[in-house]
């Protein structure tokens, strides 16, 4: 029982911190879906998918979002049709690579610079690496979900900028029946809410009412309830089973894992995981091990973490399908162990 | 038939509305009860109040704008104005749950948390985090830390950190201790040791960890139960515990005090 109320606690301790930054990435991926024009954004990016991966990291100084609000950004933006090594990018780093987040490890470790500019350089290459791998899936969609995948704007064989109008099929088969977030225009008219078919949207119905403010925060009000209430649940499941973890598992377990030097960087890989703290403020949370653990694996528990937590597995699931969850976790627990143990080994 | 169906749809999904707006609602008011109750403290660091503050009026916004657009066409009784706001369809936008389960986890998690309060974490999640009398360097640096301060003034993590800053116990043999916290029985401890310890902090509770120092007393440490308070007043000598030099409280008086209302040090 006392463990149960324990446990309890350290979930709503978890929630009370993250859910203002969903909130934070729930309103800047409304603001996205409102007031970016997509086909601009789509056709601003570079087309080359490692280029692509490294500017897609770096949209986090534009979006200054952790781990929890990174995923409805990421999620606006492949369904508004930007290349996947962008968009993984972006998911991948904008939450260690972003002013706030940059600021706060400075704050903590400022004794220490090169774990703060090693935080960013690596982070910044793991995420355009990643990035890079998936952009040779040419078609992103069998590893989303399917209502992700369907909101995206289908590729043409020309395709006209990243972004174009619907298939023959889609068009043939009556608004409606097509899946997707719908609303009732003044003419009568079903028009699809996904931000894909926005600019469409302008030409259906009466184009007077549909720009005008009103229309549009109405949009961003519901597209805000609905991704609160989706994303809210994802990250209420996530953080009950971080906390039954922390409660069952000793904490002392992980980290007596290991005082050498690759198992100290596994210890605090894994505890990076398990604790599912904010990537705001988890280098002060790093800095209490300073004094027990390599820098190296200081530095990959402040890699790893805002990548990849149980709290966050959750809402990744909300984009892509497990099988791709499982890739980038692969991918970035092996590059995050590979950059540190050189850094280990070279210092 | 297609009517009562077309009809029940309806109802769904007005009900569906209702729920994503009670539990954006809910959680609002529950991040701000924290506030209001002073209980915000024992589960995040002051320093991020204002974050859950702005969060929590933030849901309120945003689910009491999305209520008056679902009441306003009934409010004004007018009944073709009824027309205006047709609740968007959200049908296929869901992921992981359907629409009404994602809200009824909302709605459910948001009741627990009015009805079951937070407290702080035992003994018992101490002894599993492992308590230490080393490592730690919270937010407070260094250069900011003061040593010019008497003994007895120091609070338990002032010990700690000054410990952390020069870990020899021999040099501090002989001070006076005063410091507060909550007993820990560990079991590799004599029956006449018991840990005096805090929780700190950096951001949440998901990441307190509990130090502490051990205290000699002249009995059983069984008059002293897990988890009650204590002032404990006495002189630091240094003891082999476990293995390990270190510095202890020689006890000469102890008194049970109520639990503090914010019981994490920084």
């Amino acid at each position: 029982m006392n463990q149960l109320h324990n446990g309890f606690t350290l979930f709503l301790s978890l929630l009370v911190e993250a859910l203002p930054f969903l909130l934070l990435g729930v309103l800047f991926s409304g603001l996205l879906l409102l007031f970016v024009d997509e086909r601009k954004l789509a056709n601003a990016l570079p087309r080359h998918p490692l280029l692509g991966a490294f500017v897609g990291s770096l949209i986090g100084f534009l979006f200054p979002v952790c781990e929890c609000g990174n995923v409805p950004v990421a999620r606006r933006l492949i369904t508004q049709g930007v290349p996947a090594s962008v968009a993984i990018g972006f998911l991948l780093a904008a939450p260690t690579v972003n002013p706030i987040v940059i600021w706060a490890t400075w704050t903590a470790f400022r004794d220490q610079p090169e774990i703060v500019v090693l935080r960013v350089v690596l982070s910044l290459a793991i995420a355009t690496i990643i990035g890079w791998v998936f952009s040779t899936q040419a078609d992103l969609r069998p590893l989303l979900q399917t209502s992700v995948a369907n909101a995206m704007p289908t590729p043409t064989k020309k395709r006209q900028g990243f972004w174009s109008q619907m298939s023959p099929q889609e068009e043939s088969v009556p608004a409606l029946l097509q899946s997707g977030t719908f609303l009732i225009s003044g003419s009568g008219q079903a028009i699809r809410m996904d931000a894909a078919t926005l600019p469409m949207t302008a030409s259906v119905g009466t184009t007077k009412s549909l720009k005008s403010i009103k229309y549009r925060l109405g949009l961003f009000l519901e597209n805000s309830v609905q991704e609160l209430r989706e994303l809210g649940a994802v990250l209420i499941v996530g953080s009950a089973i971080a906390a039954t973890i922390q409660v069952a598992v000793p904490r002392e377990l992980i980290l007596s894992l290991g005082q050498g030097p690759i198992t100290s960087i596994i210890a605090m890989m894994v505890l990076a995981a398990v604790v599912s703290i904010c990537s705001t403020v988890d280098s002060f949370f790093a800095l209490s091990f300073a004094t027990a653990f390599t820098p190296a694996s200081l530095l990959a528990f402040l890699i790893f973490g805002p990548m990849i937590d149980l709290k966050g597995i959750g809402l990744m699931l909300s984009i892509f399908k497990g099988r791709a969850v499982i890739y980038i976790f692969a991918l970035a627990a092996q590059l995050t162990f590979l950059f540190t143990l050189i850094y280990q080994m070279i210092y | 038939m297609a009517f009562t169906f077309k009809k029940k749809l309806k109802i769904n999904q007005s009900l569906v509305s209702w729920l994503d707006v009670i539990g954006i609602i809910a959680w609002g008011i529950l991040l701000l009860k924290y506030w209001f109750t002073d209980q915000l403290g024992l589960l995040i660091h002051p320093d991020y109040f204002w974050l859950t503050i702005c969060g929590g009026f933030g849901l309120l916004t945003i689910g009491g704008c999305k209520a008056w657009l679902m009441l306003k066409p009934y409010l004004k009784q007018r009944p073709y104005s009824r027309k205006n706001y047709i609740p968007p369809q959200s049908e296929q936008h869901i992921t992981l749950f359907p629409p009404g389960v994602s809200s009824i986890i909302l709605i459910t998690a948001a009741i627990l948390g009015f009805f079951i309060s937070p407290r702080i974490f035992t003994s018992q999640i101490a002894l599993q985090r492992g308590v230490t009398d080393t490592l730690l360097m919270t937010r407070a640096q260094p250069k900011e830390f003061k040593t010019a301060k008497h003994p007895e003034q120091r609070t338990l993590i002032d010990w700690v950190r000054t410990l952390n800053v020069y870990p020899e116990p021999d040099a501090y043999t002989g001070q006076k201790a005063k410091v507060e916290g909550f007993v820990i029985h560990p079991p590799q401890l004599p029956d006449n040791y018991l840990l005096i310890s805090r929780f700190v902090i950096t951001c949440c509770a998901a990441d307190a960890y509990p130090v502490g120092l051990p205290v000699k007393l002249t009995s059983s440490r069984s008059t002293f139960a897990p988890d009650t308070w204590l002032n404990v007043q006495g002189e630091m000598i240094t003891e082999t515990l476990s293995g390990k030099r270190q510095l202890v409280i020689n006890a000469n008086s102890i008194t049970p005090i109520p639990e503090p209302k914010n019981p994490y040090n920084y």
